[in-house]
């Protein structure tokens, strides 16, 4: 470590003000402080509350993401082996090979161009690198199907981190969640990459070479908005042996990542536990009027148990790493319930509605992202009406 | 009711005024800089639009339409007063707007100050004629369903201008680049809710 340090000190002049890559000094600062306690201290009144700072909080969410990581590597070899007709004879090893094969140029991708724009904005502002990128450097590939083209990663998260995030002065002050942007802005601009029944399983043994004519893989939650029926238990979607995309379809290991964010106390347990219950609310809803429903498929769609709804499709990853951005969510501890159990409430509701789009969860969170200010907004107003309220009543006593 | 029901959360969602038409958007960017007055101004469009969008509905059905004006007389049954359409909804909407400004000046002074030139401007506001146009090329066959269609789309609009106007007072205090500031960044955020207002896209009621 004194070495690492020696080493990097050495570099220090270069970098500070008159150097020769004054420049750069933000890129330079970001790597240093990465590794090492940053030694500038804060000029004006800041109270120190907790030892806990954002490179800390990112790394531990991306910390939690790492279970969803390796499952999907292994779900997407175990999946590529499945369609082929050999998973009998592949190893756990083989299995993991072949996903990260697929899966680490996605993050490699997604890393890479992020960060540059990231590090471009901030020599362009002449401020430090923020570490907002981190978390959604690591959603992005996991929300993706596997057979994403790589340079509609790049494109997504160009878009995703311009449009999304810098255009309102980088991290900390975006509307929408950066990597759920990314992700929507696929999904609509190259809607056959993103949806369908083709996507979510690699079956080419070599390059766009598909050995299996018309294999459909289509996941659980797609096969139920379309017929009704899937041929996955729900130890399976439970388990997360499910096409899918990368990261999202194994519930347990969301749940170990759920787990460790709740008791570090950066993911909040109020917005995950609202959404779970807008989702049995809301499928509960469904499981009654079924009756109603406007074809049989959808009638099949609405009385599939509301506790299933939870582990089908996306549900849980949005709900746990995506609907708990403390940035694009509500603020307030009120705020919050009602924020969360609208993701839940739409994403169930999107989800059986609307055939176009069976992932409601991504668009539900998108939505109550654009309503979260103003949650808080009336939330905020609610209070400053009691305390007012509470105010004058003790005046009059007194 | 179903029937109703449904025009009603079509007209709120799939179809919103802003979101789906990207109508209205002269006074929904010039008007959403805090929420109070944001919701003065979407609440006068829901009565603008709750208001006109029935009348317009018995002046087409009872006036403008081709063979409407049967009830005077067996010899108006050929009269088509359709040409004329455009000029009344404009005339019955004008007049409305005069009702709700002297309303508002007169039980809300501050509102009214808040909101000044955009609410006599609520007249050419293009979600209202859009409103009234939309009741005539979709055929609405009662005076009930035109005035949900008519609420609904106020209602839709209401949300979307209270929305923004929260995410503009949250932005204040973001550091957005210099060129963006103002109306370039409510466009962004514009687009970015149309985003994730196309999530009720395709919905089937």
């Amino acid at each position: 470590m004194k070495f690492l340090q020696k080493t990097i000190e050495k570099f220090d002049p270069l970098f500070e003000k008159g150097g020769k890559y004054e420049k750069l000094y933000p890129l330079f600062d970001g790597f240093k402080t990465f590794a090492f306690v940053p030694e500038h201290t804060a000029h004006t009144g800041a109270h120190i509350r907790d030892g806990i700072d954002l490179k800390r909080t990112m790394i531990t969410v991306v910390l939690a993401l790492v279970p969803a990581l390796i499952f999907g590597m292994w779900n997407v070899g175990y999946q590529h082996y499945l369609a082929l007709g050999l998973a009998g004879e592949m190893s756990f090893i083989d299995n993991i090979l072949f996903g990260a094969v697929k899966v680490l140029p996605m993050v490699v991708v997604s890393y890479g161009v992020g960060l540059a724009i990231e590090f471009g904005f901030c020599i362009y502002k002449g401020h430090q690198i923020n570490e907002g990128y981190l978390v959604t450097g690591m959603l992005i590939p996991l929300i993706m199907p596997v057979d994403l083209p790589l340079w509609m990663l790049a494109v997504s998260v160009i878009f995703a981190v311009i449009i999304g995030k810098e255009v309102f002065g980088g991290t900390g002050m975006n509307i929408l969640n950066p990597a759920l942007t990314a992700r929507v802005f696929a999904f609509f601009a190259y809607p056959t990459y993103m949806s369908g029944d083709k996507v979510w399983i690699n079956t080419a043994t070599k390059e766009g070479q598909s050995v299996v004519d018309g294999f459909s893989g289509a996941t659980a939650l797609g096969d139920l908005a379309n017929a009704g029926t899937t041929q996955y238990s729900a130890m399976d979607m439970f388990m997360g042996f499910i096409p899918g995309s990368v990261g999202e379809t194994s519930t347990l290991m969301i749940l170990i990542g759920a787990f460790i964010l709740i008791l570090t106390g950066i993911g909040s347990w109020k917005i995950m536990f609202a959404g779970v219950l807008g989702a049995l609310a809301m499928g509960g809803i469904f499981n009654v009027f079924a009756e109603y429903a406007i074809s049989p498929e959808q009638q099949a769609f609405m009385a599939v148990p509301a506790w299933q709804q939870l582990i089908l499709g996306g549900f849980a990853f949005g709900v746990v790493f995506m609907s708990t951005d403390p940035v694009s969510a509500a603020q307030t501890e009120r705020g919050k319930w009602i924020y969360g159990f609208l993701v839940g409430f739409f994403a169930i509701m999107i989800r059986v509605f609307n055939p176009a789009y069976p992932e409601g969860i991504m668009l539900a969170i998108l939505l109550m992202n654009v309503f979260a200010p103003l949650i808080d907004h009336y939330v905020v107003q609610a209070n400053i009406k009691r305390r007012m309220k509470r105010a004058q009543v003790q005046t009059a006593n007194a | 009711m179903q029937e109703l029901i449904n025009i009603f959360a079509k007209a709120v969602f799939v179809e919103n005024m802003i979101f789906a038409y990207f109508l209205g958007m002269c006074s929904y960017l010039a008007v959403s800089q805090t929420v109070k007055t944001a919701v003065g101004l979407g609440a006068a469009v829901i009565f603008v639009l709750g208001i006109t969008v029935p009348i317009n509905f018995l002046l087409e059905n009872y006036v403008l339409q081709e063979g409407a004006l049967a009830w005077l007389g067996p010899q108006f049954e050929t009269v088509n007063l359709s040409f004329l359409s455009f000029i009344m909804f404009i005339a019955v909407i004008a007049s409305m707007v005069q009702l709700v400004e002297m309303i508002i000046e007169k039980f809300a002074p501050a509102l009214y100050g808040a909101l000044g030139i955009f609410l006599p401007l609520i007249a050419v506001n293009c979600s209202i004629l859009g409103g009234a146009l939309f009741m005539q090329e979709r055929a609405y066959s009662n005076i009930t369903q035109a005035s949900v269609f008519g609420l609904g789309s106020g209602v839709g609009w209401f949300l979307a201008i209270v929305a923004i106007a929260a995410i503009r007072e949250k932005i204040r205090y973001s550091n957005v680049p210099a060129p963006m500031r103002g109306l370039g960044i409510t466009f962004v955020i514009t687009g970015l809710m149309g985003i994730a207002f196309m999530s009720f896209m395709g919905i089937k009621l």
